[in-house]
């Protein structure tokens, strides 16, 4: 395409006036080389010029050809030859030949004219449809980033909201520890005191045994207003919440790994689920139970701090043993609990760690128990332990 | 008389099996005891004079440890307090530290410990209560100046000689004998030194 063919407007002009006189000198060249030959002259390599002329360079070019052919027809093909001279014989025979060539050109540059505009209109459709892909592929884009920027807002608020979950929940358990020292250490205080005063009674040189009778019987009362404290607290944090419904523990299992996993990271402890996806639904307080899980898994989670050189690792598997029974294990590598401890880990007060108050398995046994289940711990003593409930599955017909 | 100036100790908790403890545990050493079961209590009660302490639970409800420990020192009442606390953080014992607590012990509190304690608050409150009494005793004398005598006294006390206090109060020199024999007769002084010295005591208290 001679119109796409870079370069200045006018050297592109000029090429195609020159290629419309080579073709008309061609065309002469050829109709005179041919009339040597056979004798009549070949008019139409004249049209073949100007049409071509008139296609290649349009309307001016066309009318140089036009012109330079007509006037070399007469020169050199209308008698006489080689004479500008016109006979008024021949002049029909000329004026056709010329009104042929204007014709050519004529129709020719119409035609054109008509497929440029068509090819312009359809380059500048293609332009505008270029245009408007453009933007519109803009558009997508920024829809694009737009949704990916949602997405991570929707994944910061998520995680926002399941820190605020675990805040909460540890604020709970905070002010829940905190009332219950406060509640257990009255009593025993007074315990403290009624022992150290019967002793000093019976130390004196002459011991006062009505006295430390009285203060030992004052240490009795106090020792059993510790334990009904205790008590209380089980049966509150029991009914603390009555919504029972069925509850589906894988999916509190893995809740309960999220809570755990920070702590679970800073341990360098990993976790490890092992769920039956069949698992039938129990029938209880999602909460409670989840407090259950909790206090196991972050049980298992300390009891791993102390152990190097192999891997810590909580493994947490749901099954269905049997028919219409649902269990949990909980299972850690760490140092095992002491055979001399096994009895007596799920009393309330019985603690391995410095700082622990011992109440987390007992709690979680008073919650499995008051859900039909059972408690209890497996432990060689060295290599870890395996914290095992069970609770009967929801029967079907359980709202 | 004597037998109110046996030492006391004050009990005051809100839970009556900790007051029953620590009552028969300081009567077995043979000290004087009595058991409150608010703050209000102690302040509504009649207290004999006698060297004393007082051991106070930070957490009752009404009036607590702390409140009772501001009232009495804004109504002039010294006696040694021995703090004890369910849970005692460290700014709440340099709070209480602070205001002139005695002790701060946590609950459970061990015999021995608040025994200790104890005898040390009583001792700490004797030495005070004598140096009170010494210092009433004191200003009881100076009070008996004739305002005459106390100019005198003012002036011997800043250093000057008769002839000058003579001079400053307008009087003869004989005059101003008469005054400062009186004034030392009064204060039972034995000499210039131990005056300035009890003037000095005056004034340092007055300042506090």
């Amino acid at each position: 395409m001679i119109a796409g063919r870079p370069g200045p407007l006018w050297l592109r002009s000029l090429l195609q006036y020159v290629l419309a006189l080579g073709l008309s000198v061609l065309a002469l060249w050829l109709s005179i080389v041919l009339q040597t030959r056979f004798g009549n002259p070949f008019w139409f390599f004249f049209a073949i010029a100007v049409i071509a002329s008139t296609w290649l360079g349009g309307r001016g070019p066309g009318w140089v050809a036009v012109c330079f052919s007509t006037l070399a027809a007469l020169y050199f093909f209308i008698p006489p030859y080689r004479s500008w001279h016109l006979s008024l014989e021949d002049v029909p025979f000329f004026l056709t030949f010329a009104l042929c060539q204007v014709g050519s050109n004529w129709l020719v540059a119409w035609r054109k004219e008509t497929e440029d505009a068509v090819r312009r209109a359809r380059d500048d459709l293609e332009i505008r449809v270029e245009e408007r892909t453009i933007e519109l592929k803009q558009a997508n884009d920024a829809l694009v980033t737009q949704m990916e920027e949602q997405r991570r807002t929707q994944e910061a608020l998520l995680a926002a909201r399941t820190e605020l979950a675990r805040v909460a929940r540890i604020t709970t358990i905070g002010e829940l520890t905190a009332s219950i020292a406060h509640e257990v250490n009255q009593p025993i205080a007074a315990v403290v005191a009624n022992a150290d005063a019967c002793v000093a009674w019976l130390t004196r040189s002459v011991p006062d045994l009505a006295e430390a009778r009285a203060a030992a019987e004052r240490a009795v009362q106090g020792a059993t207003r510790a334990s009904e404290v205790i008590v209380r607290i089980r049966s509150m944090i029991v009914k603390a919440a009555p919504e029972k419904g069925p509850v589906q523990l894988n999916g509190v299992i893995e809740e309960t790994a999220a809570l755990a996993s920070g702590q679970a990271e800073r341990n360098t402890v990993n976790f490890s689920l092992a769920l039956d996806p069949a698992l039938p639904p129990v029938f209880g307080d999602s909460i409670q139970l989840q407090q259950v899980i909790l206090n196991l898994a972050v049980n298992g989670i300390e009891a791993m701090s102390a152990v190097n050189g192999r891997p810590r690792i909580l493994a947490v598997r749901s099954e269905a043993p049997a028919p219409g029974q649902v269990q949990v294990s909980v299972q850690d590598t760490g140092t095992g609990v002491k055979p001399e401890n096994l009895g007596r880990l799920f009393e309330p007060f019985f603690t391995t760690r410095p700082n622990g108050i011992g109440m987390g398995l007992s709690i979680s046994r008073s919650i499995i128990e008051a859900h039909g289940g059972k408690l209890w711990v497996e432990s060689d003593g060295s290599s870890g332990s395996i914290f095992r409930f069970t609770l009967p599955a929801a029967k079907e017909a359980a709202p | 008389m004597k037998e109110t100036s046996e030492p006391m100790v004050y009990v005051i908790d809100d839970d009556r099996q900790i007051r029953d403890g620590l009552h028969s545990l300081i009567r077995s050493v043979g000290l004087r005891v009595e058991t409150f079961g608010s703050a209000q209590e102690f302040l509504d009660a009649k207290r004999p004079d006698a060297p004393a302490c007082l051991i106070l639970d930070v957490r009752m409800p009404g009036l607590s440890g702390f409140d009772l420990q501001q009232t009495l020192k804004s109504a002039g009442l010294h006696l040694p307090i021995i703090f004890m606390t369910g849970h005692g953080d460290i700014p709440m014992s340099v709070r209480a530290m602070k205001e002139g607590a005695h002790e701060f012990l946590t609950k459970p509190v061990r015999g021995q410990d608040l025994l200790e304690a104890v005898q040390k608050a009583i001792a700490a409150d004797t030495r005070a209560r004598r140096e009170r009494a010494a210092l009433d005793e004191i200003r009881a004398r100076f009070q008996s100046l004739t305002p005459r005598e106390n100019e005198v006294m003012n002036l011997v006390v800043a250093g000057l000689l008769n002839k000058q206090i003579a001079d400053e109060l307008g009087m003869s020199e004989l005059t101003v004998k008469t005054h400062r024999a009186h004034v030392m007769e009064k204060t039972a002084a034995d000499s210039l030194a131990h005056l300035v010295r009890m003037a000095e005591r005056l004034r340092v208290d007055a300042q506090k």
